[in-house]
């Protein structure tokens, strides 16, 4: 589905982060030895989705182009909500990674149409991203001790 | 991806707010209308010359007091309020959407700018201070004290329910002022929404009023004595014939905003791909109902080539132009106001074919409405090519979404065709050249200048300019200029012998 607005990619933003959070729970719940870096992981969404709602309330303005600002293609970016059942802790890893790789194409993706629109928002979807890139260096520092 | 929910919900019975208190008015009631399916969700007083007669008495009354309230103090009552807008910055933002239509981004944006204005109008213990000559002569001492005169007027439009009081109204109070708004009878619930923070806010009763209605009020506030000045934004008859000339005729203060037709002036070398979307938000957002929305583009040189790859990337990109109810995240266009509004649109392209413009994208049929909703208010974007500057189109405000395009050889020509029009509100190019833009920006005669900017809103510590037919008055809203315009000079000579 096509998102050019930035009400809407700001939606799908929190969205992601709300079902990253609830896939890294699930991890928790499944893989007791890491539960503390996975609830971190999830603690972290919120603290992004606070930082991407901030930026956006901060600059929107009717005078930018607030409806014409991205051409985002939501099906690149959708994964699985829930680490799948007859998964092993290594896959499942992967499955995280994957969807890390996702997100930080999304943020990235997502910067670099609206940067020339919408001030703080791509900057705060870098800052975001390159997070996403930090945990997704610790998801694989966990794969290699698995 | 959902629809917001609908902050309205049933009918609000809007009443006015004077002396501190929600009273209801005496006049006649009209529905507010939203304009996306057509259902009744307030009621709006039009209220007599009795009441805003009341609401004047009681700013008058309540002028000493706040007049003597440290501006610091004022400025805490402006920061509250501050808090409380940003608190319910949401809700605020879809009220507008669902009395006016405007889609989700740009009612954010309405209440982001409007806040704004509130933030500026803080800074007042500095933005108040006057200035000071010791010495003017032996032993005598010279300063000038800027004082707050006493009761202003402030008239709204429709276009901008929110936003547009906030350009007067936090710096008329944070003076020391006291006022009376009016808000567009059509869109009354922001006002009234800002006037239960306000009270929330804990200004003390009479500071801050809001009288709604039509004519009755307006004249009221004309006529009035104890009126001391009026900002007013709408159309240009209005403010030319009806505000400015009453306001001299009764020494009052005025800043009256009238309408535009503005341009954006295109050259060979711009960046198309930045661009176009500028050009869908200047001439589409808020469906074009803005006085500063571009309404005729002009491309200026005679690469074919380029004009038929401009062409065809305006076109295509509106086309896909989502359609539909503003508090559908997805929508890029609202609605209109009203049926009326969409009349008039339709008759000014109307009047563009007979004068011989060629119409290559038909908003009239040619669009798909997101949702099931009523067609009364909907429009979809127009384009029209082989548009002359003595046209209908150009010279009077269509406040629709249309874009008219004219050709021309040079930037001489297009200047020229900026500086003809009757009004000089905003125009803008788009240029990737340094002396282009600065030529532009010197030679043409517009109180807004964009230069690869679209939309050529003053952010509020500038003024919101204007010339010509768009504005009638020497001092403007927001910033320095509106500090400016709601204080006296008071000059002190002193000495001690």
């Amino acid at each position: 589905m096509p998102l050019n607005t930035s009400a809407s990619v700001i939606s799908f933003a929190k969205q992601l982060e709300a079902d990253s959070a609830g896939f890294y729970e699930k991890m928790a719940e499944r893989y007791p030895k890491a539960a503390e870096l996975f609830l971190t992981f999830s603690k972290e969404n919120n603290k992004y989705t606070t930082m991407i709602q901030r930026a956006y309330y901060g600059v929107i303005t009717d005078a930018i182009e607030g409806c014409f600002a991205f051409s985002v293609e939501t099906d690149k970016y959708t994964f699985e909500r829930e680490p799948a059942k007859e998964l092993g802790h290594t896959n499942a890893l992967n499955q995280a990674i994957d969807m890390e790789q996702k997100l930080i194409s999304f943020y990235t993706d997502a910067a670099e149409q609206s940067k020339a629109f919408m001030a703080d928002v791509p900057r705060t979807f870098l800052i975001v991203a390159k997070k996403r890139k930090d945990r997704e260096d610790k998801l694989r520092t966990l794969l290699e001790e698995t | 991806m959902a629809i917001l929910e609908e902050p309205i919900k049933g009918i609000v019975e809007v009443k006015n707010y004077i002396d501190g208190e929600w009273v209801e008015s005496e006049g006649e009631i009209q529905d507010v209308v939203n304009p996306v399916n057509g259902e009744v969700i307030a009621r709006v007083p039009i209220s007599t010359k009795e009441e805003i007669d009341t609401a004047v008495e009681a700013a008058k009354a309540a002028f000493p007091d706040w007049r003597r309230t440290p501006p610091v103090a004022r400025a805490r009552c402006l920061f509250r309020l501050k808090e409380l807008l940003e608190a319910n910055f949401e809700e605020l933002s879809r009220v507008q959407t669902q009395e006016h239509g405007k889609t989700i981004d740009e009612s954010r944006g309405e209440t982001r700018r409007g806040i704004e204005n509130v933030e500026v109008a803080c800074g007042i213990p500095t933005l108040m201070q006057g200035y000071n000559s010791e010495d003017i002569a032996s032993g005598i001492d010279e300063y000038l004290i800027p004082t707050p005169l006493g009761v202003f007027g402030i008239i709204g439009p429709f276009n901008f329910p929110f936003m547009i009081p906030l350009w007067s109204a936090p710096y008329a109070v944070a003076t020391g002022n006291c006022i009376v708004i009016k808000p567009s009878s059509e869109v009354p619930l922001s006002q009234m929404k800002i006037a239960e923070l306000v009270d929330e806010a804990g200004f003390p009763p009479g500071v801050w009023n809001v009288v709604n209605g039509g004519r009755t009020v307006v004249n009221g506030m004309l006529d009035h004595p104890d009126i001391e000045g009026i900002t007013f934004v709408g159309s240009t008859p209005t403010a030319k014939d009806v505000i400015y000339p009453r306001c001299g005729a009764t020494g009052k203060r005025v800043i009256a905003q009238g309408g535009a037709s503005n341009f954006m002036v295109i050259m060979p070398d711009c960046n198309l791909r930045a661009t176009i979307p500028a050009l869908m938000t200047s001439f589409f957002g808020n469906a074009g109902q803005r006085c500063l929305a571009g309404q005729n583009a002009i491309v200026v040189g005679d690469d074919d080539r380029f004009y038929k790859e401009f062409i065809s990337g305006v076109v295509d990109t509106t086309k896909k132009i989502v359609i539909g109810n503003g508090l559908d995240e997805e929508v890029q266009m609202g609605p209109v106001r009203d049926a009326e509004k969409k009349k008039k649109i339709l008759s000014y392209i109307s009047s563009g074919i007979k004068e011989g413009a060629k119409i290559i994208l038909d908003g009239r049929s040619d669009f798909k409405i997101k949702g099931d909703y009523p067609d009364t208010c909907f429009l979809g974007a127009t384009i029209m090519e082989n548009v002359k500057p003595e046209m209908k189109i150009v010279t009077e405000e269509i406040f629709g979404p249309t874009m008219g395009i004219i050709r021309v050889k040079t930037l001489d020509e297009a200047i020229k065709i900026c500086d003809d029009n009757p009004f000089h509100n905003a125009d803008a190019i788009f240029t990737s050249s340094g002396r282009t833009a600065r030529e532009f920006k010197y030679r043409v005669k517009s109180g807004n200048v964009g230069i690869n900017v679209g939309i050529v809103a003053p952010m509020a510590f500038f003024p919101f300019s204007g010339m010509r037919d768009s504005f009638f008055g020497i001092l403007h809203t927001q910033g320095k200029e509106a500090i400016r315009f709601f204080t006296e000079s008071k000059v002190v000579i002193e000495r001690w012998p």
